[in-house]
């Protein structure tokens, strides 16, 4: 039994954290972009970004499988290079959650940038401050917890993550069946104990990640 | 620097985990249909005592495993719920054509959620008492197939519309029973096995037969080892189990 909940908390440890890593390159950059250029491509981006966050997973999972599936040219522009498909394989789970994240880990970011007081950032220049001075002492300090909050609500995401990742990895048990599929599988399977369990760890992950970031910014 | 370097570990480690664990020589992985859940897990276990050999299941409806494996989903063996799934994945070029075999045929059985015996006829289904009923999606799982043709050929299954849920797989209607969140549904034999549900087997003349048969992926890297497996479930210990479960023989 302790084998039916380890595996999938550690798949699902591993593909959540490989996301959110993955989303927090990304992210950090849009987020940046967003934030201090304002114009039509980055709106339009800015739009297209929060798309995960209000589509279905299922339809989210449903555009990954046509865009990464083997029949497509993506697909198999990938298979070519790496000699395997990448869906049905945890990276395909990693990618659905990266993108499921994305949108939350944007958001909290971008306002931290925002508010950042630009005159200052001037004033740091005019008084012969480098660009890594600028970063260390003021847009650290002022931006580090937005980025913290983005962090932290972009790996939840990614833990719970469902709907897109069965749509492009599959539910296989110790290679794409993550906490959130076994828990699904299980309650099938009338595995109520095992349900039951995951179920504990996966809520009191996901509070625990909300006290965090309730403390932070009182 | 340092914390540039910790990352990069960190992401790597991350990355080759997996790999490295896994004993993947000694594992296939099994995909079957859901009506199988009791039996082959069973059939996977007496198979791991005699040869060390490991399988792993996912469980689901035919219809979604029949479309990952055609999408190139990683299994080394497709146990379907019926032939024509086999069927149609060899004419995709998914399976191996002689790799066919059938394993068993399966029946289905009319479940009320609560313990009382009741006759589970049309009438039953019909009355008040019944305010849901489940089977599996028609559309993609047999068991849900054969479900909808006993309502037709009963003459109810417009009658019964209103009433009726829909299970993602069998196992998923099986849970809406056995949970008594619906009231009756029809549902594999083969997974009344292990309760105490009262319930009523149905009788083979109304729906088609469900002749199940299993085939190997050929995207497989162990086909050797899937047949070991393919041969053990065909072997007498496998059709036993079959039968125990209440499968007939094909």
């Amino acid at each position: 039994m302790m084998d039916s909940i380890l595996t999938p908390l550690w798949l699902s440890l591993k593909v959540a954290s490989t996301a959110t890593i993955l989303a927090f390159i990304i992210g950090l950059f849009l987020a940046w972009w967003f934030a201090f250029s304002k114009n039509k491509v980055t709106n339009l981006l800015s739009i297209i970004i929060t798309i995960p966050l209000v589509i279905p997973p299922t339809v989210l999972g449903y555009y990954l499988l046509v865009v990464l599936g083997r029949n497509s040219f993506l697909g198999q522009w990938i298979e070519g290079i790496t000699g395997e498909p990448v869906i049905f394989t945890w990276k395909a789970a990693v990618i659905a959650a990266a993108i499921a994240a994305l949108p939350l880990l944007i958001r909290p970011m971008q306002a931290s940038f925002e508010s950042i007081n630009k005159d200052i950032i001037q004033a740091g220049a005019l008084d012969g401050a480098g660009r890594l001075q600028l970063l260390r002492y003021i847009i650290v300090p002022l931006a580090y917890k937005g980025v913290l909050a983005g962090l932290l609500l972009g790996f939840a995401r990614a833990m719970g993550e469902f709907g897109a990742t069965l749509m492009v990895a599959g539910n296989i048990p110790g290679k794409t069946q993550t906490l959130s599929i076994a828990i699904y599988d299980a309650v099938q399977a009338n595995r109520m104990m095992d349900a039951n369990i995951m179920v504990i760890i996966l809520t009191s992950t996901t509070i625990l990640f909300l006290f965090l970031l309730h403390k932070w910014f009182k | 620097m340092i914390r540039k370097h910790s990352l990069m570990v960190f992401f790597i480690v991350f990355l080759t985990g997996c790999a490295g664990s896994e004993n993947e020589s000694e594992t296939i992985y099994v995909a079957a249909a859901s009506d199988l859940y009791h039996a082959l897990t069973d059939i996977g276990d007496a198979f791991t005592e005699e040869t060390g050999i490991i399988v792993e299941f996912t469980y689901g409806s035919t219809g979604l495993l029949t479309q990952q494996i055609q999408e190139g989903a990683p299994f080394d063996l497709f146990a379907a719920a019926h032939e024509s799934y086999i069927d149609q994945l060899i004419e995709g070029n998914a399976v191996f054509e002689d790799s066919k075999a059938y394993y068993g045929i399966g029946r289905i059985a009319a479940v009320s959620s609560g313990g009382q015996e009741i006759v589970m006829d049309k009438d039953y289904l019909l009355s008040d008492e019944v305010k849901l009923i489940t089977i599996a999606n028609p559309e993609h799982a047999p068991y849900g197939k054969a479900a909808k043709e006993t309502l037709e050929s009963w003459g109810i299954w417009d009658d019964i519309q209103p009433k009726l849920v829909f299970g993602e797989n069998i196992r998923q209607s099986y849970q809406y029973v056995e949970s008594g969140n619906a009231d009756a549904g029809i549902i594999a034999l083969a997974l009344m096995n292990e309760t105490n549900l009262h319930f009523d087997l149905i009788e083979e003349h109304t729906h088609e037969t469900i002749l199940q048969a299993l085939g190997i992926p050929v995207q497989t890297e162990k086909r050797e080892l899937s047949e070991q497996f393919a041969d053990f479930i065909l072997s007498r210990t496998g059709q036993d189990i079959l039968i125990e479960y209440g499968f007939d023989l094909p």
